[in-house]
């Protein structure tokens, strides 16, 4: 099928999805206890006061009244204003959202320059000392929790030699390059231990195929099989997973914000519903959604154009 | 001979050893660049990281402490607090009247400009305490008693009240009453993204989630203070405040860990201050729970909980074990009242004489997360079962812990209070009176003698005849003990010994320190 009704079709079937988002996000949050007036008053909270708070925001309305108007405003690219920073949910979350994805590009990126090296080579060098090494430094990286990982980063990287920032996300793009360069490796090693085995074992696996002994005999160099044989199949399934991957990270990078003070998506999300400030749980939660449908159809796509097989179908 | 293997082998190495090269020397190369940037120390900016978020610099509506305190750098009042939080100094009013049978308060401005050049006038005034007054569920209840706020002329602000209101000069101290353009209305909400400022400092940069920049206000009435510029970077993570404290980056940090205290004071250049704050913790005891409506149980646990043992577990020492339900030595904190004493036979006895002398089952809310409490939590019910009271512990996130301490069906909560202004109504009010809206701290206790004190005592303008009435509804409460008060807590700071005057007042403002410190070389 051409790829502009492919794409189509995708969008298409986004939409369902994300309606069913607004529609579970708007109801469950609304089941905590607790809510916004308890937020605003604190200690002074009384049935009166927190009546009246209620009233000016408008939360006293039927739920489905409540939804409506949500939806209404949404059609129109609004998506309220958040009870918490009394501004348009719109632009707290926009203000988050380049932290957000400079944090996860960068990760993705640093994730990529360690792994895919460190995976090729463990293959190549199977069964010895860097392919061992490689696999239990990963596996640390993986099991370290991200907040215990990222003080010692700190510690070691921004107290003792003290060639990066501690926290925060910097002005100008060699600024957030800068700071976040300790955070996105934080995230990296986590992240890398899945791709570096997967890609272990998709050259192992290409290096057994047929079409690598052909290579061989036909005199072509080890380098230009590595190159042009074998990784260009073994790469096709670290795709897959280096996507489903990014889309979980997207709303998965909370702790390594808090402990790197940035301003963050995830960050906002988690503080949001502790303030059941409901106008920006329901516009990061649409944000995430549709972050992770959009990820998840440029790995689709990239995946059929490494391998014509799945655009065939 | 080379073989095409051994190229191969030399090609990959080759490539892996200058991938790491480069990454090194771009990471080196871009520190090394903001090396010099990060390592000046101007002493004309005191830094500081707060641990939360601003939620907005409108003080009207503020709702976390921290933004708050930093109003109060921004904005000005009629008065304010003084440093030890005892005493209103003037602030924007030079002098003010009394008249009328205290109905009647007349107030003197000086001549101070916004930070825009134009000139504070009573109309200001006037606009931002009936804004302030006028927002649903907001602080308006303060200022019930005021009919009417006028400004007679540009500079005279005259407030009449239905009946006298004892608190008033305390209430018109507090941040929500500060002061702010009239001219501002046209702007909504978008003027507190960049605010004109009443105060000593105005805002040059506010990212609410990562950084607030601060400037001196060049029409600041005051002596200019050494202090020129302020940044406050917002930094949620306790161990990276530390970090950043202890790597110079900042010159202040709030509310570091209390298990971190004396490891802070053992670094040669940091150390850590526990200013006394008007934060006392309780426990509350909501008396539709049967047992919590006989006094009996009620004093044994005054006297089954051992006051000092929380102070050392979940405070590591630094706190002050509380007897008035009152914050430490505010207005008319009665020092005579000592805290329960630990005493199990004490609290036995009061146990037999009640309708519960086996014990009984309760649960205990605590809040996640929140490391002193949850200690706290773990102290009482080992001390209670002694008695044979077996309390179960909750803990649920903040919001749904309040929401089930409130409404009256829970059993016991943990809760704290801080003050807002340093008039003792306000504490009165929730804590002793159960017309006052929050049920006697949501516990449901009634004492019509009690609340007609509080009645009394808002009205009394003689000061020693309101200390008398202040002391007995202290009296009253401490023998009735409907929640059970634990202790005084400090606001925890660690700072650089660089800094010099930095002091935070009981109600957790620090602008008045800010006017007279310095920042010396680090």
């Amino acid at each position: 099928m051409s790829r502009l009704v492919f794409v189509g079709r995708r969008v298409l079937q986004a939409i369902p999805v994300l309606f069913g988002i607004t529609v579970i996000t708007f109801f469950l949050i609304r089941l905590i206890p607790g809510d916004p007036a308890l937020q605003i008053l604190g200690q002074h909270y009384t049935a009166a006061a927190a009546k009246q708070v209620r009233h000016a925001l408008g939360l006293d309305r039927p739920l489905w009244s409540q939804y409506l108007l949500f939806l209404t405003h949404l059609l129109h690219g609004n998506l309220g204003e958040s009870l918490f920073f009394k501004q348009p949910a719109r632009q707290v979350i926009e203000q988050r959202l380049a932290p957000t994805l400079f944090l996860v590009g960068y990760a993705a990126v640093l994730a990529a320059a360690i792994s895919i090296p460190t995976g090729v080579v463990s293959a190549l060098r199977r069964g010895r000392l860097f392919d061992q090494t490689a696999r239990v430094v990963t596996l640390v990286g993986f099991a370290m929790p991200g907040f215990w990982l990222g003080i010692m980063l700190i510690l070691l990287f921004a107290i003792k030699v003290p060639l990066f920032p501690v926290s925060g996300y910097g002005a100008g793009f060699v600024g957030h390059l800068d700071h976040l360069f300790l955070p996105a490796l934080t995230i990296a090693l986590g992240f890398s231990t899945i791709v570096v085995r997967t890609l272990r074992a998709s050259v192992l696996a290409a290096y057994a195929a047929d079409y690598v002994d052909t290579a061989r005999i036909k005199g072509i160099s080890r380098v230009a099989i590595l190159l042009r044989h074998v990784l260009r199949n073994a790469i096709v399934s670290v795709v897959v997973v280096f996507g489903i991957n990014l889309a979980f990270l997207i709303g998965g990078t909370v702790i390594i914000e808090n402990v790197f003070a940035i301003p963050g998506l995830g960050s906002l999300l988690v503080d949001s519903v502790s303030t059941r400030d409901y106008p920006v749980v329901q516009g990061v939660t649409l944000l995430f959604a549709v972050l992770v449908v959009a990820i998840n159809l440029v790995t689709d796509l990239v995946h059929a154009s490494l391998d014509p097989r799945v655009a065939a179908r | 001979m080379a073989t095409p293997r051994t190229s191969a082998r030399r090609l990959t190495r080759l490539a892996g050893a200058l991938a790491c090269l480069a990454l090194l020397g771009a990471g080196a190369a871009a520190a090394a660049t903001l090396r010099g940037a990060r390592s000046h120390a101007n002493l004309d900016t005191f830094v500081l990281a707060n641990a939360v978020k601003i939620d907005t610099l409108d003080p009207a509506q503020n709702s976390v402490n921290e933004s708050i305190w930093l109003d109060q750098n921004i904005y000005s009042r009629l008065l304010q607090p003084n440093a030890t939080g005892t005493k209103l100094l003037p602030d924007l009013a030079t002098s003010w009247k009394i008249t009328n049978g205290g109905k009647t308060y007349t107030f003197h401005l000086r001549a101070a400009k916004f930070s825009d050049g134009t000139p504070v006038t009573a109309k200001d005034v006037v606009y931002s305490i009936e804004r302030a007054k006028a927002l649903k569920g907001g602080w308006g209840f303060l200022l019930d008693a005021v009919k009417s706020i006028t400004a007679p002329n540009p500079r005279t602000v005259v407030i009449k009240l239905s009946r006298p209101h004892a608190p008033l000069l305390a209430d018109l101290a507090m941040y929500a009453y500060s002061v702010i353009p009239a001219s501002s209305k046209s702007k909504g909400a978008a003027f507190f993204n960049k605010p004109v400022s009443s105060g000593p400092y105005m805002v040059t940069s506010l990212n609410k989630d990562s950084e607030l920049d601060l400037s001196l206000n060049p029409y600041w009435y005051g002596k200019k203070p050494s202090i020129k510029h302020i940044k406050v970077l917002i930094v949620p993570n306790d161990n990276t405040r530390v970090l950043l404290l202890q790597s110079k980056k900042v010159d202040a940090i709030e509310n570091p860990p209390g298990n971190l205290i004396d490891q802070i004071n053992k670094y040669p250049d940091l150390k850590a201050d526990l200013f006394p704050s008007t934060r006392v913790d309780f426990i509350q005891l909501d008396e539709h729970f049967a047992p919590f409506k006989d006094r009996n149980v009620r004093m044994a646990l005054n006297y089954g909980i051992d006051r000092n043992a929380i102070v050392k577990l979940a405070f590591s020492g630094h706190a002050i074990p509380a007897g008035s339900f009152m914050p430490y030595k505010m207005l008319y904190w009665d020092p005579k009242l000592k805290p329960y004493p630990y005493d199990l036979a004490k609290a036995k006895a009061y146990l037999a004489k009640s309708k519960y002398p086996h014990g009984f089952k309760c649960f205990l809310i605590e809040v996640a997360n929140d490391v002193s409490g949850n200690a706290t939590a773990v102290v009482i019910k080992s001390e209670l079962a002694k008695l044979g009271i077996s309390v179960d512990i909750r803990t649920y996130e903040l919001l749904t812990a309040y929401a089930k301490e409130d409404g009256g069906h829970s059993e016991m909560g943990q809760r704290y209070w801080t003050n807002d202004i340093i008039d003792p109504d306000e504490v009165a009010t929730f804590a002793a009176d159960s017309n006052g809206g929050a049920h006697a701290f949501n516990t449901y206790w009634v004492n019509k003698k009690a609340n007609a004190l509080v009645e009394k005592a808002r009205g009394e303008l003689n000061p020693k005849k309101r200390q008398q009435m202040y002391y007995e509804i202290q009296k009253i409460l401490y023998q009735q003990s409907p929640f059970l008060v634990l202790d005084y807590s400090p606001y925890r700071y660690a700072q650089g010994r660089w800094v010099h005057g930095f002091h935070v007042n009981p109600l957790g403002a620090y602008n008045l320190s800010l006017l007279n410190m310095t920042v010396a070389s680090h």
